[in-house]
């Protein structure tokens, strides 16, 4: 026993002297602004690292070394911890000169001073024309700098199954009013029969509905963030959603993406899924017996208001350290503008472009077998060109997100409701922000 | 080691003044060489990381420049830790594991040593059999173990939910009340045959001649098990329970994969998941402050659990 007192102390002693050891070299000082971005271009041959989470992206970039002997780019799958990845590369000043973000991990990812501004190069800035305009938005940080390059959108639809519609006599529903009506229809004519599921620990599809309806919940001016969560726009979202769920006509106790998921679907116990265009494939391979049983039409909408959502999709951003930005933004455009290499990605990673040139792929033009030959990627395109450009992500969103989760399954487990949720979340974005020392204030 | 050896035998008479001058000498490299494959890897990726936490713990975030300027860390004495003990979340996952520890580590130790003592027997015949199969779960990877077992408690597509469908029960095991103790049975599973092991082996080092001098005094098999053989290995009990008091404060694994099938379990359920959660909102200095609280009340429960029981049964 004492033995073990003593050990212990001895380890405390032992823990404290590496503390201090440890504080000598930690916690760098404040250092002035990264010096601005030159876009001289290398002499010889260039090597550029580009991380992504993309499948068959290897083959890809294949393409492009093939063509370009002096612009090699190496590439690393980090789908297994994306961010934790990159947090950890970028802590060891050993960043790739190109990485995979999402939309919404960039305000996160720029407080913590991860990109390098590509406006330098003529080509990066010039580029804003051949995206989505809502992705530029994103990525130029509302046109203050060019940070990173669209890459792949989830313009958001309505997938439904138009067998099961046909049998109870039901209409597609064109506003999310008339969906509420359906949704009861349904329910009452089969008990077992739900006409979607509502997953609370998916905030970032939640998020995508927020977006639709325009409620925008941050906003940056005079030098801080306006956190505008709870909004009128948010509440209508949510307590809509909250309707249908006191009302048991969705389903709360499936996670997307999950066996149980297709199980369900597989059942024919749901009868349309609220979803994004990378979607299409995941019914396409996990439920091929319902092949021609489903249509994609455009998501329902909000009274006169015709705006879609968007829900994932990502960019390649400039990192820190880039010191080959002019290769950089050939290698990037080429990646994310050229035809072919969007229809190697689309085809590989099922991406569905944020570039224009994209939407006119001929291989998103034609009929989809399973959907019934229908040109489903018109519908997509369509919902794309609808989505709100002003919309921006939090500089914490991860934080926020998990917090808007938490709380939705509280609400989903019937503690609680889906506006309180919102309130959660307008209270972990000004918590957090304050942790990171980020200027934040409620409200506009 | 034939030189090690031979030393040892010639050094026996002046051990003593040896002993002594440790500082220098072939012996104390010897030692040196012996204890650098532990302190080596112990001070790197051990005491070297808790200190790096505990120093990260001091430090708050300031930033220069406005949003996307530059941050960086400066000391905060315990500003972290404020921020600790005031959040509501914090407290309410240690209660949860509190309450989780309270009901699981008892029937747990109280199965193993049950199976112990039935492997301890005569009356179990092939016990390797029993001793293998009851300690193969151990085998299998907390994460695996607990994939496995939210097969068995979805309702879409567990065989178990659809038996007890058939006889009429709709039981959930996801639901809000009803996951803690998903959770904990899987802890159960995996973690019993483990400690029946360390108690069977307790039990194997009992002389026989304790049972012969029982035997002869007239006492029958329940006495020897109840009178003798729970308190001869009572130490090894005790460490038991430590080890399991330290497993439920660090209970991540279970819980984390079955959040996957159940919203039921927030991302602060437990409280290695909330540091894991505030983590990954670039929030390590709040993650290393939490990581120490959990430490430290690891500490005092498992040194206190000790404490109180070699006093009162005299060890």
């Amino acid at each position: 026993m004492s033995n073990t007192v003593t050990r212990v102390r001895l380890a405390l002693v032992a823990a404290a002297a590496s503390a201090v050891v440890l504080a000598g070299c930690s916690s760098p000082a404040p250092s002035d602004k990264a010096s601005a971005a030159s876009c001289t271009p290398a002499k010889g041959k260039v090597t550029l690292q580009y991380w992504n989470t993309v499948p068959g992206m290897d083959k890809v970039v294949a393409l492009w070394n093939e063509k370009n002997p002096d612009i090699q780019v190496q590439t690393k799958n980090i789908s297994n911890d994306q961010y934790g990845t990159l947090g950890n590369a970028l802590k060891a000043g050993k960043a790739p000169e190109l990485a995979q973000v999402g939309y919404d991990e960039l305000p996160s990812l720029r407080t913590q001073n991860a990109f390098v501004d590509a406006s330098a190069c003529s080509a990066a800035s010039a580029a804003k024309s051949k995206f989505v305009p809502w992705t530029w938005s994103q990525t130029s940080f509302g046109g203050t700098g060019v940070f990173a390059l669209p890459q792949d959108t989830g313009p958001m639809a309505l997938y439904v199954r138009s067998d099961i519609f046909k049998k109870h006599g039901l209409a597609i529903p064109k506003t999310w009013d008339e969906y509420a009506v359906d949704a009861q229809k349904l329910h009452k004519a089969d008990p077992d029969l739900s006409i979607t599921f509502f997953d609370p620990n998916n905030a970032e599809w939640f998020n995508g509905l927020l977006w639709q309806n325009n409620a925008e919940m941050y906003g940056y001016s005079g030098d801080k963030w306006h956190v505008t969560v709870e909004s009128d726009q948010s509440k209508q979202v949510a307590e809509y959603w909250q309707k249908l769920i006191s009302d048991k006509l969705v389903r709360t106790d499936l996670a997307h993406g999950s066996t149980q998921m297709y199980a369900a679907y597989q059942k024919d116990q749901i009868a349309t899924y609220v979803g994004a265009a990378w979607g299409y494939s995941m019914f396409r391979d996990n439920l091929p017996k319902q092949a021609g049983k489903w249509t994609i039409v455009p998501m329902p909408t909000w009274g006169t208001n015709g705006a879609s959502g968007d829900w994932g999709g990502s960019t390649v951003a400039f990192m820190k350290g880039n010191k080959h930005l002019h290769e950089s933004v050939k290698f990037n455009t080429w990646l994310n503008t050229d035809p072919e290499a969007l229809a190697l990605e689309n085809k590989l990673g099922g991406l569905y472009p944020a570039a224009n040139a994209g939407l006119e792929l001929p291989a998103l033009s034609k009929g989809v077998p399973y959907y019934a030959d229908e040109k489903i990627f018109d519908v997509f395109a369509d919902s794309s060109k609808k989505i709100d450009t002003s919309f921006s992500w939090g500089p914490t969103q991860k934080t926020v997100n998990l917090a808007l989760q938490d709380a939705m399954a509280k609400a989903a487990a019937g503690n609680g409701a889906l506006t309180d949720a919102l309130s959660a979340a307008q209270e972990s974005a000004l918590k957090s922000m304050k942790d990171q020392a980020i200027p934040a204030a409620a409200g506009k | 080691m034939t030189d090690l050896a031979t030393r040892a035998t010639r050094v026996v008479a002046p051990a003593r003044s040896r002993r002594r001058q440790l500082g220098g000498g072939p012996r104390a490299r010897t030692v040196v060489a012996f204890l650098i494959p532990f302190f080596l890897p112990f001070v790197l990726f051990y005491l070297v990381p808790v200190g790096y936490a505990l120093w990260q713990s001091f430090l708050v975030v300031r930033r220069t420049g406005g949003q996307y300027g530059t941050s960086y860390t400066t000391f905060g004495g315990f500003e972290q830790y404020t921020q600790v003990f005031q959040n509501a979340e914090f407290w309410a996952s240690i209660g949860r594991i509190g309450l989780f520890g309270i009901v699981q580590v008892p029937v747990m130790l109280f199965v193993a040593l049950i199976m112990a003592l039935l492997l301890d027997t005569p009356l179990l015949k092939v016990k390797a059999f029993f001793r293998v199969t009851a300690f193969m779960p151990y085998a299998v990877p907390g994460v695996i173990a607990a994939i496995m077992w939210s097969y068995l408690y979805s309702p879409q597509l567990s065989p178990v939910v659809d038996l007890l469908k058939g006889a009429g029960l709709h039981p959930d095991f996801l639901g809000a009340g009803a996951v803690l103790w998903s959770a904990a049975n899987v802890s159960t599973w995996l973690w019993t045959g483990y400690n029946m092991l360390i108690m069977f082996s307790a039990l194997q080092s009992i002389p026989q001649e304790l049972y012969e001098a029982a035997k002869i005094d007239g006492a029958s098999n329940w006495t020897i098990a109840w009178r003798i053989k729970v308190p001869v290995i009572a130490p090894s009990i005790i460490l038991t329970t430590v080890f399991s008091i330290i497993g439920t404060l660090q209970l991540y694994a279970e819980p984390a994969v079955l959040r996957q099938i159940s919203s039921n379990i927030s991302s602060t359920f437990t409280p290695n998941m909330l540091a894991y959660a505030v983590a990954s909102g670039n929030n390590y200095q709040q993650a290393a402050a939490i990581s120490v609280v959990i430490a430290v009340i690891t500490f005092v429960l498992s040194f206190g659990f000790l404490r109180l029981t070699t006093k009162r049964a005299g060890l």
